[in-house]
């Protein structure tokens, strides 16, 4: 029997859930104090545009990627059958890594953003050359998972695996190219197109397939079965690998970039397709005949409701790439929607099925209370719903009353149309809209408090025997 | 052993690798690269608009304009804010140029700058010439030259202006109310024109922002030997009839302080411009900080900067009578860090200094965006606003200090220098059809 060292996982995921319920915070505040009572808070260190990197930075990085990073350690040297290639190299690189990112999100308030969607992080940050550090944690990260997977003992390589080292290398080089390589091209469109390139390969080739890999690898352990086709998720890995990188540039569809790139990035937009069935049928095929499951274990109920969460999301995706829908959608809250379903709606989910699981087997107790998680799934998606469909809806209708403006055949009457409704009149039409992604958050950070205390319970807390509860139950 | 036997050639340090690993990793790295030379590195050479500019006023603007105005604040003085031009040799043209009322007197080596009213063309030099009231030099007396002009100029007036007779101005008197009076003669504005002797000048700037001069026909370059950064052939930015910023300084209260005075002593050095107590900024410092502001403030969360080829956006960035034009990719070539933006719950940006054009429009805004325009979600940003220091202004928004100074000359940029201001969209001028197309009418040339 292997010994599994799991204190990098746990040094790369309790921080990470603390940082989770951070980052819904600063988002939940961001509802009220930047929307629903407008800089009722006011002040240079906490207006909306110092405060929303902070919680984009603390959910995307400090809490999904770190998180994906701690599950990584945990099933890729489970999947290898040999420990970790070097503990000490896992627990630096971890240091580094919070060292590195608390410092450089928490400064953004201070004035140290850099300036480029998802890659806000600062070069330095007073004497901490917090980018130069993440990037030597996240080097330190590949090293340490090749090298275990270069020296693991069970021969066949599970998909996960394959997910996992496509992971190390295309966020490797998306990295560096958002971080740094944006300098090197020339100032103007070049860096937009970089940025965008970086942008959408953040979510495809990052947190996706750390998604995936982590879905793989959970379900089946869950569930307690076998994958239902391997075949099928080295398409979807393929057709991942194929795609993503040419799409960056749907992001400013109609802007001012050359057409033909627009037209490319529209074209594997429309490819994305293919990736998205092969996971949803390959993770819905696995739970065939077992759907009892689902309802037993809130766990499988966060995985397959992340995978229809997916579905969603990667429906959305190409559509919304297309000329016409992009013409409605674009610029409006339905971006902000559709970023939510996929970061928070999948793999948030994924990430938390995979907590449930990872969590009594590094701490070697059972989870706290199967009740609180249950209520955590029930609020999760009771919370979530009204907070995607309000962006939704509210997005498209905002999409719809600028379309309003260009009704009519001249240049007097698109006019006049624009001082009938003018810019500000749609942002009093988000307002109802607003109130219902401020309700649906509230929810959602209270669900994720109890997941934390449930959690933190399991860890701290000595379990109680079996039989104990038994009889607990049976008592009143 | 087995092993190696195995895998052959790429024993050792992949030894536990499978050869399908190996192929997925290269396989990776080809797809990747594959797509990042095709979508990142080959546009720029596919279209060339991805990195020459728009109009050779741009180019100007920014290369050479920006880099010469340079702006701070004075304690006192009629106008708060200071404008300087840094001018060296062949930096920026300038043109001596009469008008009816304006009369400038030379001694006989420089009277080739000056254009008089008549001339067909504009004349312009990058020599270090200005004007100042007439002194009396060795070997150029202008206070003589200056009387002896203005008498000239009095009889020329007479000869124009005959006296009306007696009796036709009694015949007149019925209908006196419209009779014209004899015009007075007007008062002349009479300058000198005199070379600098160092290697550098100080002038005063005009505070206009858009309609910076600028001369696309009609005019002559009288250095023509003498190299520019920028191409001279389609038009030049020039300086009117400069003269040079002087200051005195004084005390107040123990305090140092300083204030514009044509009287004043000049200012010595460029050193002296830049540092305490002056502390002038570039344009381009300003418009480079601007932009740090507008990425660490986060103003790009929600306000695009993009005009897209939608009828919506070119409505909603036009003027009354005209819609904008899209943006190009070339208008943003010049900026370190480019906010397209992905969301807007602010009003998009780009056409922003052509809606926007006003200073104090500005200040009202960023002290209380919810007071200016009503139903705003916009946070106000009051520190882009110093405490009044005395304590004696009756304003209601506080005095702003360089970084609004800087975000405001950030804004100006944003629709203005797409095409020289003779061209401009707002005065109807659409080259790329943008009506027509919106309108459904444009038919494109076979």
């Amino acid at each position: 029997m292997v010994k599994y060292e799991d204190l990098p996982v746990k040094l790369m995921l309790y921080p990470a859930i603390f940082f989770m319920i951070m980052g819904m915070t600063v988002g939940v505040f961001i509802a009220f104090n930047g929307f629903l009572f407008p800089d009722y808070f006011a002040g240079e260190y906490v207006h909306f545009g110092r405060v929303r990197p902070v919680h984009v930075g603390t959910v995307t990085l400090l809490w999904l990627l770190s998180a994906d990073i701690g599950l990584i350690y945990y099933f890729v040297p489970r999947l290898c059958g040999v420990p970790i290639w070097s503990k000490p190299i896992a627990c630096l690189s971890a240091g580094l890594w919070w060292l590195a990112l608390v410092i450089g999100v928490y400064s953004y308030p201070f004035g140290t953003n850099f300036g480029w969607e998802y890659a806000e992080l600062p070069n330095w940050v007073s004497i901490v050359p917090t980018k130069a550090i993440t990037t030597l944690a996240w080097v330190l990260v590949v090293i340490n998972i090749l090298m275990t997977i270069a020296t693991r003992k069970y021969e066949k390589m599970y998909v996960s695996l394959w997910y996992t080292m496509g992971t190390m290398i295309w966020t490797t080089f998306t990295f560096i190219t958002g971080s740094y390589g944006i300098n090197w091209v020339p100032e103007g469109i070049s860096r937009v197109n970089v940025s965008f390139f970086y942008v959408h390969n953040l979510v495809g080739l990052i947190f996706t397939p750390m998604g995936l890999a982590a879905a793989y690898y959970f379900l089946p352990k869950l569930a307690n079965t076998p994958i239902y086709s391997h075949k099928l998720s080295m398409v979807g890995f393929w057709s991942i690998a194929f795609v993503y990188a040419w799409i960056g540039s749907h992001h400013i569809i109609h802007g001012p970039v050359s057409q033909w790139l627009q037209t490319t990035s529209i074209v594997f937009s429309l490819w994305l397709f293919i990736p998205v069935w092969t996971v949803v049928t390959n993770l819905f095929a696995t739970l065939k005949d077992q759907w009892a499951q689902y309802s037993q274990s809130a766990p499988i109920r966060f995985l397959m409701m992340g995978n229809i969460f997916y579905l969603l999301t990667c429906i959305q995706g190409p559509l919304m790439a297309l000329r016409n829908i992009n013409e409605i959608t674009s610029k409006t809250d339905w971006v902000i929607g559709h970023s939510h379903i996929s970061l928070y709606g999948t793999f948030t989910f994924f990430a938390i099925a995979g907590i449930y699981q990872a969590i009594p087997v590094i701490t070697n107790k059972p989870l706290w209370s199967k009740r609180l998680a249950n209520w955590h799934f029930t609020l999760n998606m009771l919370g979530s719903v009204p907070f995607l469909l309000a962006l939704w809806v509210g997005g498209f209708w905002q999409g719809m009353l600028w379309s309003t403006w260009a009704n009519g055949t001249s240049y007097a009457t698109f006019h006049n149309n624009l001082t009938m409704m003018t810019f500000i009149d749609t942002i009093a039409e988000m307002h109802p809209f607003w109130v219902l992604r401020a309700v649906g958050g509230v929810i959602i950070l209270f669900a994720n408090i109890l997941f934390v205390v449930n959690i933190f319970n399991t860890i701290v807390l000595k379990p109680v025997p079996a039989m104990k509860r038994a009889e607990a139950k049976v008592t009143p | 052993m087995s092993d190696e036997q195995k895998h052959g050639w790429f024993s050792g340090f992949f030894h536990h690798i499978e050869l399908s690993a190996l192929i997925t990793i290269i396989g990776i790295i080809l797809l990747f690269s594959c797509a990042i030379v095709v979508t990142l590195l080959a546009p720029r050479y596919v279209d060339p608009t991805w990195t020459s500019p728009t109009s050779p006023y741009q180019v100007q603007m920014y290369e050479s304009v920006d880099h010469s105005l340079y702006i701070s604040k004075a304690q006192t003085g009629e106008s708060t804010l200071q404008f300087v031009n840094y001018l060296k040799k062949g930096s920026l043209f300038l043109a001596f140029r009469e008008s009816e009322t304006v009369r400038i007197i030379a001694p006989p080596a420089l009277q080739k700058y000056i254009t008089r009213v008549g001339d067909a063309k504009l004349k312009l030099t990058s020599n270090l010439l200005l004007l100042r009231k007439p002194q009396k030099a060795e070997t150029f007396d202008a206070v003589q030259a200056t009387a002896e002009l203005q008498k000239k100029l009095a009889t020329e007036w007479e000869e124009k202006h005959p006296k009306p007779a007696e009796e036709e101005k009694e015949k007149t008197e019925s209908v006196a109310q419209a009779t014209p009076q004899k015009p007075e003669m007007p008062r002349y504005e009479i300058w000198e024109l005199y070379e600098i002797p160092g290697s550098e000048m100080f002038v005063v700037g005009s505070s206009e922002n858009i309609l910076d001069s600028w001369v696309d026909a009609n005019y002559t370059i009288l250095d023509p030997e003498r190299q520019y950064p920028f191409p001279t052939d389609q038009g030049v930015v020039y300086i009117s009839n400069p003269h040079e910023y002087r200051i005195t300084e004084y005390a107040y209260n123990d305090q140092k302080m300083w204030r514009y005075d044509p009287e004043g002593k000049p200012i010595e050095k460029f050193a002296d411009l830049k540092n305490h107590p002056l502390g002038f900024l570039s344009r381009a410092e300003l418009i480079s900080l601007g932009e740090h502001i507008y990425a660490i403030e986060g103003c790009w969360y929600c306000h695009t900067d993009q005009t897209r080829t939608l009828v919506q956006d070119v409505v909603l960035n036009g003027s009354d009578s005209f819609p904008a034009p899209p943006s190009s990719a070339s208008e943003y070539i010049y900026q370190k860090i480019t906010f397209p933006g992905t969301r807007r719950i602010g009003p998009d940006l780009s056409r922003v200094a052509i809606k926007r054009p006003s200073r104090d429009w500005h200040k009202g805004h960023f002290w209380s965006p919810k007071t200016a325009s009503p139903g705003s979600i916009m946070p106000a940003f009051r520190h882009f606003f110093d405490e009044d220091p005395r304590g004696t202004s009756k304003n209601t928004v506080g005095i702003p200090n360089y970084h609004f100074e800087a975000i405001y000359q950030y804004l100006m940029t944003k629709g203005t220098r797409i095409t020289p201001p003779t061209q401009a969209w707002w005065l109807g001028q659409d080259p790329i059809h943008t009506k027509e197309i919106i309108e459904g009418e444009y038919i494109p040339p076979p």
